[in-house]
């Protein structure tokens, strides 16, 4: 990894996105066209809208191995609900008591609003998570800082 | 094991990709995946050879899913699902993987890592694929009929647009008699044209065409059912609705053109209730019926003042306040002062206004009326006009700004408050139909930038002032405009919908009521399981947007969307995780 | 080759008409003379008074127009020639060579990386930037296609050597198309106001004096600087004023219309600055503040409310200082009508709209009539507003006058429904 913290180089944090067909998921798009650059653990599964996310499908993200998941919200440009940030955040809320349930940390959820030319926001909120998660650990078997 | 025959591609992009990730170790990696038949790199996915190898490997492998690693999907789903089309694999059974825009591209220092994602990425597009079924977009057929409420301007055109499309229109007007607001005109602004005359020429129109239009008039809506192009509507004829006499329609879209109503100022507002003050509808039949000479109660007008925004842009703090600007009473107070100057040259105009809002090509009227000698007095919100004629004398006090706050006291004949547009009271028409208001209580079009006259409701479309203020030319547009939308839908008689979306397992769902809650397009309803003898929710597909909105909210699993079942998702993070 | 309607532009009223008619059944070419679909708007930051980022809406509306399986779109094309031909019309189209073959470009850039030409200009950035010879005109652009432009490049083959697909191709010439369709629909939108006209502001001559067109791409996700920059050094903008009605209501420029949207979108610029710039101060000089739109006025008040300033007066002159601000000369008239002196380090020109008049020349032997002011001439504003002079031909949004994003998509639709209704009944009638 050339991306991240230096002490903590030899843990990447992976971290899972939930992005957005028509919104979010072109502004991460854009974010690679302009070249910007962001840790390759980062993996992306695109849905149609941010208020369909499950919080048990972040559970199982962070129970199987992801250190992270960030939901890119669609915020007020989602084309199919009016409410959609206030949904897609309480999903985020449901997830993180989850999470707090289970013993892991709870920022280990992270949402943020993702247009479809937020290109900069994206690569800026990929690093800054990164580093954060470097801090908390690995989620998995226990290996982070969690629950203290 | 899996019995699926999948085909995976991974383009070099002409080096876009494969400068940074190292395509034939993915493919190497991926190659042995459950499933996959045949993995091969291609320089260029897109090209004709590159499509060409893949059609004839579906072909002779007799692949049943083929997921293509290249750029975003954006650019090239449809491309290759054209490929799969040609190949005779469903579309749907198609996935593509972006490893340019979302790998080689924004990790372009990190080869390794680059190609590591590859391989995650690419296994989860293969696990989606595995998982994928044939799905095939639902063809509906479309009732070639329309229903439009409301017979003023905007309805009646409307009505006879879409009869010369061919389609036929039932037209219900709650009045007496069809024509609105513009045929109560005479003159209407910018071209002086006769809105009687306007509405006489749209009746005749309409005449012409015969059995292609029906209007009831003295006709409400009561009832909708059916579905999007197949809707049952129940209209009531003649009047109070309990004793009416109800005919049953079926149609394929509906057009809401229900028009406005004018606000009535409370007594007392700015002097309403003396004798000299009139709402501007109340001046403009005055103006329209003088016959040489402006008289009101037997005396020559010498004096007119206006005052604008009366039930417009009021505070927040005014009780149910018009927040909202009405648009249209700005050129028509003007417009109706250049009337009256037209009829006696030597009447004082002055006009009390906040923002003059002559937008557009109306701006001349504004340059006209002050070349026919109106004059303009701008006031502060925080300091309007006040009318009263406690000593006999109607008088007007309002502090200028243009003239430093100077306090000037004018005497006029008549003071006209330039009031506003409000909504019609509709509420039965708004249960029926289900159609959201707005917080200016107008129908609320689903978005306000580039789809103004379509709803939440599918099928249902708003046109004229019943969406927000408009003049008369503006309410003709959007009806047009709220046609070309229906017409959209029925012409063809029928209309395909993308068959991603939500449906509900009978054996989970414990009716609670929670996901109809959550979608705003009426798409989920409570029904009888009879097998299962219990209450389930179920989806319409045909008012699904596939959003998903409702999925999260079920707290037996019981709803999910097609293609992003719990199962999916979770086998494409379980494949993001594999050990590479 | 045959076609139901020619649709004559690619903004958002072309390709709303276009999606219209393609769902209704009819076969539709759209031409665009830009080498990208979308217009104006989509080189906008946000649209009031939702602030939606206008990318978000609008890449979904190309798409689809791009897409749809009953549009053909074609772009760096114009339409040279419409002739009455039978019951419809004949159309001459030139396609522009791109030197780029369409189908083979990935879009990568390598080519725009490669070549050594920096032209100054960036059209679609509105000059504030320069950019390549060979060029994506910007990143949602669809088709997403490398274009060269032949003037400045020299001709050195960096991007034939570079592009790894080997779509780059001079060989290309332009090519005449003939098409046969029932109706034409134009929408060929509007011109910015250039500011040079009023001398008296110094626009391109002060460097701190921008149009509303430069600001808007100073404030959009994919802006140049990434931040609100004035020009002459690069600081960051502190105090920024807003001149409304620049060549608007105007009659010494010719212009006496008010052009309908510079109210509201200098409003809405003002709020996206408070949010880049939480410490900048931003005044707006009016005439009159016309929010007269659904939302507008709440919209116009909340602006307010969150502290922009608002100053009725028509700004006479502006001069530079040495340091690059600016003084802004107006008349104060809320307050007496003094004259003031008033400093910035930033001036907005809010520039208003022009009508594109020049398309009357490519209807032959019939006359596609224009309006007092050059807008394309509405014969029945009252009840058929898209109807022009020519039977058969109809008009979308602001080639007919100066019209915002709602009433733009509402006149789109207002054309493509009387096409249609024109095309049913002379069928009907054959």
């Amino acid at each position: 990894m050339t991306v991240g913290n230096k002490e903590n180089e030899e843990f990447a944090p992976s971290i899972l996105v939930f992005s957005t067909d028509s919104i979010s998921d072109p502004g991460i798009d854009l974010a690679g066209s302009s070249h910007l650059a962001y840790p390759s653990t980062v993996s992306v599964i695109s849905l149609p809208c941010s208020s369909g996310i499950k919080p048990k499908w972040i559970l199982h993200a962070i129970e199987k191995g992801f250190d992270g998941v960030f939901i890119a919200a669609d915020g007020t440009d989602c084309p199919f609900l009016p409410d959609c940030t206030t949904r897609t955040a309480k999903i985020a809320d449901t997830a993180q008591s989850l999470l707090k349930e289970k013993g892991y940390d709870p920022q280990r959820v992270k949402m943020g609003a993702i247009c479809s030319v937020c290109a900069e926001p994206f690569a800026n909120h990929m690093r800054n998570f990164f580093n954060a998660l470097q801090k908390i650990g690995p989620a998995k078997k226990g290996g982070g800082k969690d629950g203290i | 094991m899996t019995e699926r025959k999948v085909g995976v591609y991974i383009c070099h992009c002409g080096g876009n990709i494969s400068d940074y990730v190292d395509v034939h170790k993915v493919r190497d990696v991926v190659e042995s995946e459950d499933g996959v038949a045949i993995a091969k790199t291609t320089m260029f996915a897109c090209s004709d050879a590159g499509q060409q190898e893949m059609i004839d490997d579906i072909k002779e492998q007799k692949l049943d899913g083929l997921v293509v690693a290249s750029c975003s999907p954006k650019l090239h789903l449809l491309t290759f699902r054209g490929v799969a089309k040609r190949a005779n694999l469903n579309p749907y059974q198609y996935v593509q993987v972006d490893i340019r825009e979302q790998d080689s591209w924004a990790h372009r220092e990190d080869h390794e890592g680059a190609t590591e994602k590859a391989i995650r990425l690419v296994r989860a597009g293969i696990a989606k694929v595995r998982q994928s079924q044939p799905l095939k977009p639902t063809e509906v057929e479309t009732v070639k009929k329309a229903l439009i409420v409301g017979g003023g301007i905007a309805g009646l055109r409307a009505a006879l647009v879409l009869a010369d499309m061919g389609i036929y229109v039932y037209l219900i007007e709650r009045e007496e008699k069809v024509g609105g607001w513009a045929s109560k005109f005479s003159v209407m602004y910018p071209h002086d044209k006769s809105g009687k005359e306007l509405i006489g020429e749209l009746l005749s129109e309409v005449a012409k065409r015969g059995s292609k239009i029906t209007i009831f008039t003295n006709a409400e809506l009561l009832k909708k059912g059916g579905y999007l192009g197949n809707f049952d509507i129940t209209v009531g004829i003649g009047g109070d609705t309990n004793e009416a006499e109800t005919i049953n329609l079926k149609v394929g879209a509906v057009i809401v053109a229900t028009g406005f109503d004018t606000y009535k100022p409370k007594q007392g507002e700015f002097g309403y209730g003396l004798k000299g003050v009139v709402t501007l509808p109340e001046f403009k039949a005055m103006v329209e019926a003088s016959d040489g000479k402006l008289e009101y109660d037997g005396q020559q007008v010498k004096n007119v003042t206006y005052i604008y925004c009366v039930g417009s842009r009021q505070k927040a703090d005014v009780e149910n306040a018009n927040t909202y600007c009405s648009r249209y009473c700005c050129n028509a107070a003007i417009h109706t002062s250049t009337l009256v100057s037209k009829v006696d040259p030597t009447v004082h105009q002055f006009h009390l206004y906040r923002d003059i809002r002559t937008y557009g090509k109306y701006e001349t009227l504004y340059e006209e009326t002050q070349k026919m000698g109106s004059v303009f007095l701008k006031f502060d919100e925080d300091e309007p006009p006040v009318v009263d004629s406690s000593d006999g004398t109607l008088r007007v006090r309002v502090k200028d700004l243009l003239t430093d706050r100077e306090e000037i006291e004018i005497d006029p004949d008549l003071v006209v408050l330039v009031t506003g547009m409000v909504p019609r009271e509709n509420a039965g028409l708004t249960n029926a139909l289900k159609i959201p208001l707005g917080r200016d209580r107008f129908y609320n079009e689903i978005h306000p930038k580039l789809r103004p006259v379509e709803t939440v409701i599918d099928g249902v479309y708003i046109a004229g002032a019943a969406q927000g203020p408009k003049n008369s030319s503006e309410s003709v547009a959007s009806a047009l405009a709220a046609a070309s939308k229906a017409a959209g839908l029925v012409m063809k008689g029928y209309t395909e919908l993308q068959p991603l979306v939500a449906y509900v397992d009978p054996d989970k769902c414990e009716w609670c009521g929670l996901c109809a809650e959550a979608c705003p397009y009426e798409a989920i309803e409570k029904s009888t399981d009879e097998q299962r003898g219990k209450e389930i929710a179920t989806v319409t597909g045909m008012l699904c947007k596939g959003c998903g909105g409702c999925v999260p909210v079920c707290p037996t699993d019981a709803i999910q969307v097609k293609d992003y079942e719990d199962h999916t998702i979770m086998d494409a993070i379980d494949a993001l995780l594999e050990e590479v | 080759m045959e076609y139901d309607v020619l649709v004559i532009g690619g903004g958002i009223a072309g390709m709303e008409s276009a999606i219209n008619l393609g769902e209704a059944g009819y076969k539709v070419l759209l031409v665009e003379k830009e080498p990208s679909i979308g217009g104006k708007m989509i080189l906008l930051s946000k649209v009031f008074p939702t602030l939606d980022c206008a990318s978000c809406i609008s890449t979904p509306k190309m798409a689809e127009t791009a897409h749809h399986p009953n549009i053909t779109t074609m772009t760096y094309s114009e339409v040279m020639e419409v002739k009455r031909n039978g019951s419809g019309f004949n159309a001459k189209i030139l396609k522009k060579p791109k030197y780029v073959n369409e189908s083979a470009c990935t879009g990568c850039q390598d080519c725009e990386r490669a070549c050594p030409v920096n032209v100054k200009y960036d059209e679609f950035n509105f000059d504030l930037v320069g950019r390549k010879a060979v060029f994506i005109p910007f990143p949602q652009a669809i088709p997403k296609v490398a274009v060269i432009d032949i003037d400045n490049c020299i001709l050195c083959g960096a991007c034939e050597r570079a592009c790894p697909a080997s779509a780059i191709d001079f060989t290309q010439v332009p090519e005449e198309i003939e098409v046969n369709v029932r109706s034409v629909i134009v929408a060929t939108g509007f011109k910015l106001f250039p500011a040079e006209r009023k001398p008296q502001y110094g626009f391109g001559k002060f460097k701190n004096v921008i149009n509303a067109m430069q600001m808007d791409r100073l404030l959009a996700p994919t802006r140049p600087f990434n931040t609100v920059l004035r020009p002459s050094d690069g600081k960051e903008a502190e105090n920024i004023a807003y001149v409304l009605c620049t060549g608007s209501r105007d009659r010494t420029v010719g212009n006496p219309l008010c052009s309908q949207i510079c109210c509201m979108y200098s409003i809405k610029q003002a709020q996206l600055i408070l949010g880049a710039l939480p410490l900048a101060d931003v005044t707006l000089y009016y005439m009159d503040i016309r929010a007269f739109g659904k939302g507008y006025e709440e919209f116009y008040k909340q602006t307010r409310d969150m502290g922009v300033q608002f100053i009725k007066g028509r700004v006479a002159k502006i001069e530079e200082r040495e340091n690059g601000n600016l003084i802004l000369r107006y008349e104060d008239i809320e307050n007496g009508g003094r004259v003031q002196e008033t400093e910035h380090d930033l001036v907005v020109l809010s520039v208003g709209l022009l009508p594109t008049p020049e398309i009357t020349s490519i209807f032959k032997e019939e006359k596609l009539e224009l309006d007092d002011y050059y807008y394309v001439k509405q014969v029945d504003e009252d009840l058929s507003p898209a109807r022009t002079s020519i039977e058969g031909v109809f008009v979308a949004g602001t080639a007919y006058g100066p019209k915002d994003i709602p009433d733009t998509i509402l006149s789109a639709g207002a054309a493509s429904s009387e096409a249609t209704a024109y095309m049913e009944t002379t069928r009907r009638q054959k």
